[in-house]
């Protein structure tokens, strides 16, 4: 009798903890983040935009994922879209570049901005490089938009830049990026 | 008591479990929100030129180029004693994307007087990841005429006589981010002849293929293959064999072919040389290409 209550009670304690769970989960996602890279030389100024960018935040864990696709970089100049895939990113082979970290100390009940810094793993062609840079965190009831900027070191990702090039590519590149997200249904 | 414990930690775990798979899944619940757009292979060739020949690509919107083309020889008949080579002969010209698809060139080439203009479009493209087509296919129609009064197979009488044209059909598939190759059926028709057994349409079969050695250096080759060849003249398929070099805003070609005529119709079915390193045989190509996004 008593061995019954317990599981039974075991079973009920499961159900209501992982019903907490999925109660819990409040994740927003970003279908078409914004995204742009700069880099600025004496000789010449690259820009480039991409606006499909992905992106899940787990707003009761602070964990953020950012998926985005290279080819979805739109340059001015049309010949440097077809470099920047086919010489440096080499988009064939690496389609996305990715991040997955952890946003320290969010407040989930703060409304309004709060400036948190954000920790994690950078995948770009392959290669993984812990980040960790400032993000603004923008939230009034289920808006939610999320902003920063963080600097990449070409150096890090095996990006071969020909030495009669590199005049014209930044050491470092500045990305800049701003998400809107909605609530995400599982 | 004991298995009451046991019990509050496996309950722990498993909440404590289930915590985890919940979380660990952002990016892998990304993937599944990923919006499957037609994308399509890119730079299955590095420039509107593989070497000699056309390729199947065209430029993007906006992109004009102004390439400058020269081939260099020397000639049996005379003593080397002139710098870099006896005979030289160029063709400058101007390419300009209308749209993502339409490419349409003029071009002008001394001392051989012929001016010839193209147009360019590209009907099938080449999808990604097992998607879309397994092939490009571009489509190619050249015009040529000859402004300067010489003997040539064809007569150059009347304005009519001396233009001559050729229809491309360039067939390309980009086999892996370093490895592609194109095939080209192709029809010359030139207006006149001034030789009654020769045909005024011919036939031919083009080849070629790049290999990428590097991110910004690719070696090409080509070959032409003419079903029905000139019957007055003895001659042999265009071959080129080069090096593609991309530096900034310009693309650099390097060749070594057989021929010296820049314009489809010429070289596919005028080729009056084989290909070998003798002197009036070899022809050194040099190909610059200028990139400007208007």
């Amino acid at each position: 009798m008593n061995k019954k209550l317990l599981f039974l009670s075991s079973f009920l304690f499961l159900l209501i903890s992982m019903n907490c769970n999925s109660q819990k989960s409040n994740q927003y996602i970003a279908r078409q983040g914004e995204m742009s890279f700069f880099s600025y030389t004496s000789a010449e100024n690259i820009k480039a935009n991409n606006d499909q960018v992905l992106s899940l935040i787990d707003f009761s864990t602070g964990e953020i994922a950012v998926s985005i696709l290279m080819r979805a970089f739109k340059f001015e100049k049309s010949l440097m879209e077809e470099h920047f895939n086919e010489s440096y990113i080499e988009s064939d082979l690496f389609p996305k570049a990715s991040f997955e970290g952890v946003i320290q100390n969010l407040d989930p009940t703060h409304i309004g901005t709060q400036t948190r810094i954000v920790k994690g793993d950078f995948i770009l062609k392959g290669i993984k490089k812990t980040l960790e840079f400032k993000i603004d965190i923008n939230k009034i009831g289920d808006v939610l938009s999320v902003k920063g900027e963080v600097e990449i070191l070409v150096k890090d990702f095996n990006i071969k830049i020909p030495p009669l090039l590199s005049p014209n590519i930044a050491k470092s590149i500045q990305v800049t990026f701003n998400f809107d997200y909605s609530e995400y249904e599982n | 008591m004991k298995i009451r414990l046991y019990y509050v930690v496996f309950l722990i775990l498993i909440s404590m479990g289930s915590q985890q798979l919940w979380a660990q899944d952002l990016l892998s619940k990304l993937v599944k929100e990923e919006v499957k757009e037609p994308s399509y292979a890119m730079s299955t060739f590095k420039g509107n030129r593989l070497s000699i020949g056309h390729s199947v690509e065209t430029r993007k919107k906006g992109a004009l180029e102004a390439t400058f083309m020269s081939r260099y020889w020397n000639t049996i008949e005379e003593s080397n004693n002139n710098f870099i080579a006896d005979r030289m002969c160029a063709r400058f010209g101007v390419d300009y994307a209308f749209t993502d698809r339409f490419t349409a060139g003029i071009g002008y080439g001394p001392p051989n007087g012929i001016a010839d203009g193209y147009i360019k479009y590209r009907f099938i493209r080449q999808g990604i990841e097992g998607e879309g087509s397994p092939i490009g296919v571009t489509g190619l129609q050249t015009a040529t005429y000859r402004s300067r009064q010489l003997t040539g197979i064809e007569n150059r009488d009347g304005f009519f006589d001396r233009t001559a044209f050729t229809t491309q059909l360039l067939i390309a598939r980009k086999i892996n981010s370093s490895f592609s190759l194109q095939i080209s059926p192709t029809f010359v028709h030139r207006s006149s002849s001034s030789n009654p057994i020769d045909d005024n349409n011919h036939f031919a079969l083009g080849f070629g293929g790049r290999y990428k050695v590097a991110n910004h250096v690719s070696v090409v080759s080509e070959y032409y293959y003419v079903a029905n060849e000139l019957e007055s003249i003895e001659t042999y398929g265009a071959f080129a064999l080069g090096v593609n070099w991309d530096v900034k805003n310009i693309l650099l070609q390097f060749t070594m072919t057989n021929n010296q005529i820049f314009t489809e119709d010429t070289f596919i079915t005028q080729t009056s040389r084989n290909f070998n390193f003798k002197d009036g045989n070899f022809f050194f190509g040099f190909n610059a290409t200028y990139f400007i996004q208007l």
